[in-house]
């Protein structure tokens, strides 16, 4: 068992809205923000739904600088970081903002700056003179550098791109930069946008619901897509008593193992993912029998959320997998990709206050093969001040698992 | 914590395949040019480089079987060849499928631009076909992390497994996170590394970016070997604008040089082996270096496509990196550093070593990527290569000291065997990442 | 409307130039062997890419729920079912210009 860290600080951009209130609030009235988008032309691809972020609100630009530059991940990821920071006590951000602390960002995305670089690509021809920023914005690193320079922080900045559990992984790191010391402050999170080359791949893989997504329904027929960023302020439990900051909840522990079996398809046992999970709860001092909520990968495709549940299964007792209380976060926003596990580690926060599961969106049987106990309708109460298990099985087989805890405990 | 050390090194580079040609590149001081062919879709040279660190054709059937490799992208190709010779230079064997994976080998690797060819090659039938011609072999081998994913799967690697990207840092950053996995306990063994391919698209934007080394005004500046690495063939100029001839390597980047203008791009990947030092020590195994000690920082002046003017701050954070593992300055006998030719790069890596060291003289410092180039793996190669003592010739092109800069690479001449080492990486867009390496 | 087979020989070249099958030559694949699995050992991202070269070459549309191992198990198979699609777009096209 390891030390915790407190989250004092949370920022989300979703296709709720701009900030963590409307993602709270969307999540726990079991909205759905999964439907028709125009972040691109997609008249000619296979299927037309998605999770699209809204129009940013008026006033955006007059608080960041330089933020006509930026592309829409870094935009996602500097005013998701922005609100988290604030949120954290540490004032608006800005090169005051985190003054005196040692800070570093622990980001990740799949995407980054794709969008704009998908249109700078698509303008390229002989004659013309491209304008090169679209370019060097695609850089995957892109929106965790422009956390890092919005909020003027000198300590480490890493991204992860290892695909679905990147974010997942990103909390990883920040909660080891913690513990050993190197940072005092984390800002760990992700960003990603819609953009032609994921929403055409995923297509091209048969693997994209025409529907918004069903999570662990019997009638499941694929993922749908979603952008947005989060961003969640993490240090060490002590230090955040001591400068009497509000633990929004605690980060107990971390895990990750892989697959080493297919590029697209999972583990048909969910092996790496059930490894995952282990190493998270060893490392959080957490008995399985102790974890009394799940935040689910829940992609929605047949294969996923099966290897997921034999996962669950495997690791918890399928009687006692059938009863946990699993929220499928992916159903309401939508797959992030890189930066999901961050959204739905926010999601799991929220969950965490508010003492009660959220619901996924559009009712339906569970199919009887992956029979979890997914929250329908209402969000579920949870009693007392149980961990909660956060998971993502990533394209590629990378897996890795979240404990957290309420502040509460 | 354990302490870490390398016991098998592999690469896939412009000098050929594994550590041995790379490291007689590094001891003659000479760089391996290849022409990059125009680009279709940015064709006009603007910024004048036309030649790039390339593995080319090289052979990989001894670690990689045709129907294994058919789906893979180059760099997944070059990570898995190398993570393989690599644990073959541990003297660990690689592991046949369908055996079990293990759980307890992690896998870090690091790339910048990831699988770019099959991005490009996806994007053009998205754009030009339609987006119901988009392949799903391409797709899946185009994201960021289908290299670690490969490795994982080939090497049957089932632990831990990050990609991270992080630019010019990302390679040492990569060696961090393997050496942290085996230093906590959570892996028994890390295959860390890096790997990079440069499309022409790529090459074409850097060097419209004034990014890339251009050729020297005196052809008698002779930095290395013409032509195409042993295996190779030659790429032949298409169109006519640039010629069929290899050039004469005049265009290698000079690190530190006053007339320094850019970096030069490599492709290709280096993969390590991490191990536990007592692990290590009760097979026998060879040590190549010791894993001292590891950081990284940021610099918030520097803008997104360049390097800031944040030394202070920097050195500050190194000196930090430094005192965490209970080492001063005095401690390093030799300064390998991440210096690639960039003129502000260079600018900000000399400002920082100056003031770590607070006017007192710099131990000798190396400038590997002016042999290796930027990207892909060979400087991290490198790195391990002098903490195991391996002669380092004079850096080829260097000629004029950048007196601003007050900094120089070393000559050439022989060194007694480093004890231990700082190795530096500076990134375009603000992060540092520094491992300090000791001797076996 | 058409009645022959897709050439089978086609086939198998469109199979092994679209899986990148190195070394492969249509002769060295049965016309009955089994595709995936131990056969040829080609996996569920060959059948997609399988999938998208068919579509392309052939002007027909699959639907997801046709990409199932009965239409797949073998070059003959595959014939059968594109021969079936070509045929079925045919009488689409006759009835709509009627």
């Amino acid at each position: 068992m390891n030390g915790a860290a407190a989250v004092t600080g949370l920022g989300a951009v979703s296709p709720f809205g701009w900030g963590a209130g409307p993602f709270a609030d969307g999540l726990l009235a079991g909205a759905g923000a999964i439907g028709e988008f125009d972040r691109f032309d997609h008249a000619a691809y296979r299927t037309h739904v998605a999770g699209q972020v809204p129009p940013e609100p008026a006033g955006l630009a007059a608080r960041q600088p330089c933020w006509r530059r930026l592309t829409l991940a870094e935009r996602f990821a500097v005013a998701a970081a922005a609100e988290a920071v604030a949120g954290a006590g540490f004032g608006g951000g800005g090169t005051t903002g985190l003054a005196g602390r040692r800070a570093g960002v622990f980001f990740s995305s799949s995407t980054g700056g794709m969008l704009e670089g998908e249109e700078f690509y698509a303008a390229l021809e002989p004659r013309r003179r491209p304008r090169l920023r679209g370019m060097v914005a695609q850089q995957v690193s892109a929106p965790g550098e422009a956390v890092a320079r919005a909020l003027g922080v000198t300590g480490p900045v890493e991204t992860v791109s290892s695909a679905c559990a990147s974010g997942t992984l990103a909390l990883g790191l920040a909660l080891d930069a913690l513990r050993g010391g190197e940072v005092d402050v984390a800002i760990a999170g992700g960003a990603d946008v819609l953009c032609r080359i994921t929403y055409a791949g995923f297509n091209s893989l048969r693997s994209v619901d025409e529907r918004p997504c069903r999570p662990f329904r019997a009638d499941r027929a694929g993922l749908s897509l979603g952008e947005g960023a989060a961003a969640l302020v993490l240090e060490r439990a002590e230090d955040a008593l001591a400068r009497g900051a509000r633990p929004r909840a605690l980060l107990a522990g971390a895990g990750a193992a892989a697959d080493a079996h297919h590029m697209t398809a999972p583990h048909p046992e969910g092996d790496g993912a059930a490894r995952a999970i282990a190493a998270a709860l060893a490392d959080a001092g957490v008995a399985a029998g102790e974890i009394g909520s799940l935040n689910a990968h829940g992609t929605g495709t047949p294969h996923n959320d099966l290897a997921e549940w034999r996962a669950l299964a495997r690791v918890f007792g399928a009687e006692r997998a059938r009863e946990l209380p699993l929220a499928a976060t992916k159903a309401c926003v939508g797959h992030l990709l890189g930066s999901a596990g961050a959204l739905e580690a926010a999601a799991a926060v929220v969950c965490l206050e508010r003492g009660a599961v959220h619901p996924a969106p559009g009712g339906g049987a569970v199919d009887p093969e992956t029979p979890a106990a997914l929250v329908l309708g209402r969000p579920r109460p949870l009693a007392g001040a149980a961990p909660l298990l956060s998971l993502n099985l990533a394209f590629g087989g990378c897996n890795a698992a979240l404990v957290l805890v309420p502040a509460s405990a | 914590m354990n302490q870490v050390v390398v016991t098998g090194l592999g690469a896939v580079t412009a000098f050929g395949a594994g550590a041995e040609p790379l490291a007689g590149a590094l001891a003659r001081g000479a760089t391996r040019l290849s022409p990059v062919e125009p680009s279709r879709r940015l064709p006009r040279p603007t910024g004048g480089a036309t030649s790039a660190v390339r593995v080319g054709d090289l052979p990989l059937g001894e670690w990689l079987a045709p129907l294994v490799a058919r789906r893979m992208s180059p760099p997944s190709r070059w990570a898995v060849a190398a993570a393989k010779m690599a644990l073959a230079d541990a003297g660990l064997s690689v592991p046949d499928r369908p055996g079990e994976p293990d759980p307890a080998t992690a896998v870090a690797l690091a790339t910048s631009f990831g699988p770019m060819s099959y991005t490009q090659r996806l994007l053009d039938q998205i754009l030009d076909e339609g987006p119901e011609a988009a392949s799903p072999s391409l797709f899946t081998e185009c994201v960021a992390n289908a290299p670690a994913a490969q490795v994982a799967i080939q090497c049957r690697a089932a632990g831990r497994n990050h990609t991270i990207c992080q630019r010019e840092a990302g390679a040492l950053t990569a060696l961090a996170r393997g050496a942290a996995d085996v230093a906590s306990g959570r892996a028994a063994r890390a295959l860390a590394g890096a790997a990079e391919e440069v499309t022409p698209l790529v090459f074409a934007i850097l060097d419209r970016f004034r990014a890339l080394a251009r050729p020297h005004r005196r052809s008698s500046d002779r930095v290395g070997e013409a032509g195409p690495a042993p295996g190779a063939t030659a790429a032949a100029g298409r169109g006519g604008s640039r010629g069929a001839a290899p050039p004469a390597p005049t265009e290698a980047a000079r690190p530190f040089d006053r007339r320094r203008d850019g970096f030069t791009v490599a492709d290709g990947a280096a993969v390590l082996v991490l191990e536990p030092a007592a692990a290590a020590a009760a097979r026998g195994a060879r040590v190549l270096a010791r894993v001292r000690a590891w950081g990284g920082a940021f610099d918030p002046t520097a803008g997104r496509a360049g390097w800031g003017t944040g030394a202070a701050g920097l050195a500050v954070e190194l000196q930090g990196v430094l005192g965490r593992a209970g080492l001063a300055p005095d401690d390093i006998d030799l300064v390998v550093s991440g210096a690639s030719g960039a003129v502000a790069g260079d600018r900000l890596e000399a400002a920082v070593l100056r003031r770590l060291w607070a006017g007192a003289p710099l131990p000798p410092v190396l400038v590997p990527k002016a042999v290796t180039g930027e990207y892909a793996g060979g400087f991290l190669a490198a790195a391990v290569l002098a903490a195991a003592g391996r002669p380092f010739g004079a850096a080829p092109g260097f000629a004029r000291s950048d007196d601003a800069l007050a900094v120089a690479p070393h000559d050439g001449s022989p060194l007694p065997p480093p004890r231990r080492l700082l190795v530096t990486s500076l990134a375009a867009g603000g992060s540092a990442a520094w491992v300090i390496l000791e001797a076996p | 409307m058409s009645d022959t087979p897709v050439s089978e020989d086609g086939l198998k070249r469109l199979i092994i130039d679209s899986l990148n099958l190195e070394g492969v030559s249509p002769e060295m694949i049965d016309s009955e062997q089994p595709l995936f699995g131990d056969g040829l050992g080609l996996d569920s991202v060959d059948a997609l890419e399988l999938v998208v070269a068919m579509e392309k070459r052939f002007g027909i549309k699959i639907r997801s729920d046709e990409i199932e191992p009965g239409a797949f198990a073998s070059v003959a198979a595959l014939s059968r079912f594109v021969a079936g699609r070509m045929a079925e777009a045919e009488a689409e096209t006759e009835a709509a210009t009627a």
